[in-house]
This record gives C-alpha cells, structure tokens and sequence, in this order.
C-alpha cells in the first residue's frame, strides 16, 4: 500500500523542522538507536522490548503495509518519532484502524505528537476506514489532548490494567475517533435519489 | 471540438448522478467549455435504475436531451441493455466489466471495460466506484484534462474523503489510459 504526501517537511510549534516519512527497510539502524534512546518510562507504555537489536530487525523484515503504515519522525539524520496506524485487514474489525505512537524525549510536548497523529488520521480516512482508535495510560496527558484535538473522545477506561515503571497500577483510557459520518455524507451524495427531482 | 453527448446509467447508489455533475462540471467550470445535465432518477433510492446526460461542447448548447450518445457509460447490465440500443453507431461504450458483458453493440463501436467496484473496494470504499469510473472516462476519452477532471472531484466530494477519491479517480484514470495505450 503506498502513502501518498510524503516525506513531508512540518514545523513545530517551536519552529523546528522535521521531516516526515514512511520508514524504510535502510532505517533499521536509526530506529533502533531511537528505541534504545527513549526513556524507560516511555519504552514501558510499548508491547515489546524494542532495544533488543532481533526485535526491531523482525520488525522492519516484515514490514507489511497492508496490515502496519509506519510514519517516522527524522531530525538531523536521527528518528524522533514513531507512529504507526494497524489494520485488521479481515474480521470484524476492518473499519477500525489503530494508532500507536511515540517520541524523543526531547520533541514531546513540541507538537510532533500531534502532527504525526494527524497525518495518520487523515491516512486512515483515505483507507475508508470508519473507527480510529488509541490506547493511552490515564497520566499521559499530554498525549490524551493531542488526540482529543484530533476529534478523538475517551470511549472506555480500564481501570488498574498496566503497571508503570514504579510498579503500580493504572488505568489505561481507550481513545475512539468515529469518523464514519464522513462517509454517511458521501453514501448520501451517490444515493442518486431526491425527493424532489426526478423524471 | 465538436459536441459529445454522453449517457451514464446505472442503479440507485452507484453514485451515477454525481458522475454526471463532475464530468459537467469539469468541462464548464474547470475547462472552459459548455456543458448541460440532466438527470433521471427511479422510485425509490436504492437499486433502482437511474440516469445522467451530459452534454459537453465549445459552443453554446441549445438542446440538453441526448438522444443518441457519443459516449455510454455503464455501471449495470440493466443500464447497458436499456440505453445500449441508442448508443451512436462508431460511438464508444465505456461500462464495469464485472457487472457487464458488453454483445450486440451497434457497428463500429469501440468498447473499453474496468473492474471499477473492485477497485473501489480494494481501495477501502465500493462507493467511489463512480469516482474509479469518472477516472477511467477521462482517461479513455481525452475529452477533458485531467486536471480539469481532478479539480471537478475534489470541488464535488465531502470534505475528508478527498484523498480516497483522489486515488480513485487515479486508479480509473490510468486502468483508462493503459486501455487506450497511452
């Protein structure tokens, strides 16, 4: 599946310049130096061990972009960002896409958060997807408004179901953007029907 | 250019109409030519058969009723036998190659075919089908630019499906282009 618009060069907030793209089989280097450089705290909120060099290799081998659509974030030759949009490309799920995402450190609370977001929401739409979706732990605020200011809502919360890096309990806030109305007004427009033309 | 009329039929939900407002409004708004419409709806909304004629010309229109099209687009074998028999001898006939199996064609027509509902769905929404099938019109016809067409998508379809209609009118565009041997 290819991902039309990129690389796209964004400022932030602060005027910096990154560029965004797909991720290349060739980033397998820089992804796992990016990995290796987030803090604990942030590699705790992530489903494996990414500093271990095998895992971020099987990552990149099996890319498939029918099923993950990667999008980094590149600052001076070195990724600072990592957003990813999962379909379930059969099942009951189709029409729900899932975002995950991390960065640096030092580019948090910078806006990258939300611009990577973004363009994986307006990709997500392009795929006709009708659900967007986003696991976030209950004191990642900042990332709970970059959602919210994407027209994501909390839609659930799993009270006490991970554990952070001190060990204790919290909750995790599943995040929903139900776009599907986008596509009502398009099945409307095709509907070739009005009440009040005819012949 | 001389004047092209153009039918396009199909069922209720294919979104024929809307096919007929972009190729319009492509060739007046966007290509500087004139263009008419008109348009024929069944019954009900859906599954019903429906219509649109286009007109398109460099000159003044005085008469919007196609008679006998230059031009037939269809999405569904009810449309192909029902507005077939009108289509101009050496006339083209453009229709949805899965739905469709295009026999008896008055002589000389040239016909081209495109799997637009499974593009559709492979891109993620059969219906953009009409958008796949728009594409594939300005493609195989060379009767308006591309980006005249292109512009005309994007003015007619609802804000955030712009880049799925953009791939769409892509994909039929290209299936059009590769039809024709450009």
């Amino acid at each position: 599946m290819e991902m039309e618009g990129y690389p796209k060069y964004v400022a932030l907030k602060d005027g910096e310049q990154v560029i965004l793209r797909p991720l290349l089989k060739t980033d397998e280097k820089a992804l796992l130096e990016f990995f290796v450089g987030l803090s604990e705290r942030d590699r705790l909120f992530l489903r494996e061990d990414v500093t271990r060099p095998e895992v971020v290799k099987g990552f990149i081998e099996n890319l498939d972009h029918d099923t993950i659509l990667p999008i980094i974030a590149e600052h001076e030759g070195k990724i600072v960002g990592d957003a990813t949009l999962h379909l379930a490309r059969h099942g009951w799920t189709r029409h729900v896409g899932q975002i995950r995402m991390v960065v640096a450190k030092d580019f948090q609370h910078r806006g990258l958060g939300t611009t990577l977001a973004r363009g994986l929401v307006r990709h997500a739409i392009s795929l006709g997807l009708d659900k967007l979706m986003a696991e976030v732990v209950d004191n990642q605020i900042a990332a709970i408004k970059a959602f919210e200011r994407l027209g994501f809502q909390k839609e659930a919360v799993l009270r006490n179901h991970v554990r952070d890096i001190h060990g204790s309990k919290r909750d995790l806030v599943l995040l929903s953007n139900d776009v599907s109305h986008i596509w009502e007004t398009m099945e409307a427009m095709v509907a070739d029907f009005s009440p009040t033309l005819g012949g | 250019m001389a004047k092209n009329e153009i039918r396009i039929g199909g069922l209720g939900g294919q979104g024929v109409i809307l096919s007929g407002i972009i190729i319009g409004k492509a060739a007046s708004i966007y290509d500087g030519k004139h263009a008419t419409l008109i348009q024929a709806f069944g019954p009900e909304a859906r599954g019903s058969s429906c219509s649109a004629q286009v007109t398109v010309d460099d000159d003044p229109i005085g008469y919007p009723y196609v008679k006998k099209p230059d031009i037939l687009v269809v999405m569904s074998r009810d449309a192909f036998t029902q507005f077939v028999p009108n289509l101009k001898p050496g006339g083209m006939l453009l229709y949805e190659e899965e739905l469709v199996d295009p026999t008896d064609l008055p002589k000389g027509v040239k016909k081209f075919g495109i799997p637009a509902t499974r593009y559709a769905e492979e891109l993620g929404r059969k219906l953009v089908l009409n958008i796949v099938m728009v594409g594939f019109f300005a493609g195989v016809t060379g009767l308006l630019s591309p980006k005249a067409v292109e512009k005309a998508v994007l003015a007619s379809v609802p804000r955030g499906t712009e880049d799925l209609n953009l791939r769409a009118f892509k994909k039929g565009f290209e299936h059009g282009q590769r039809s024709v041997g450009v």
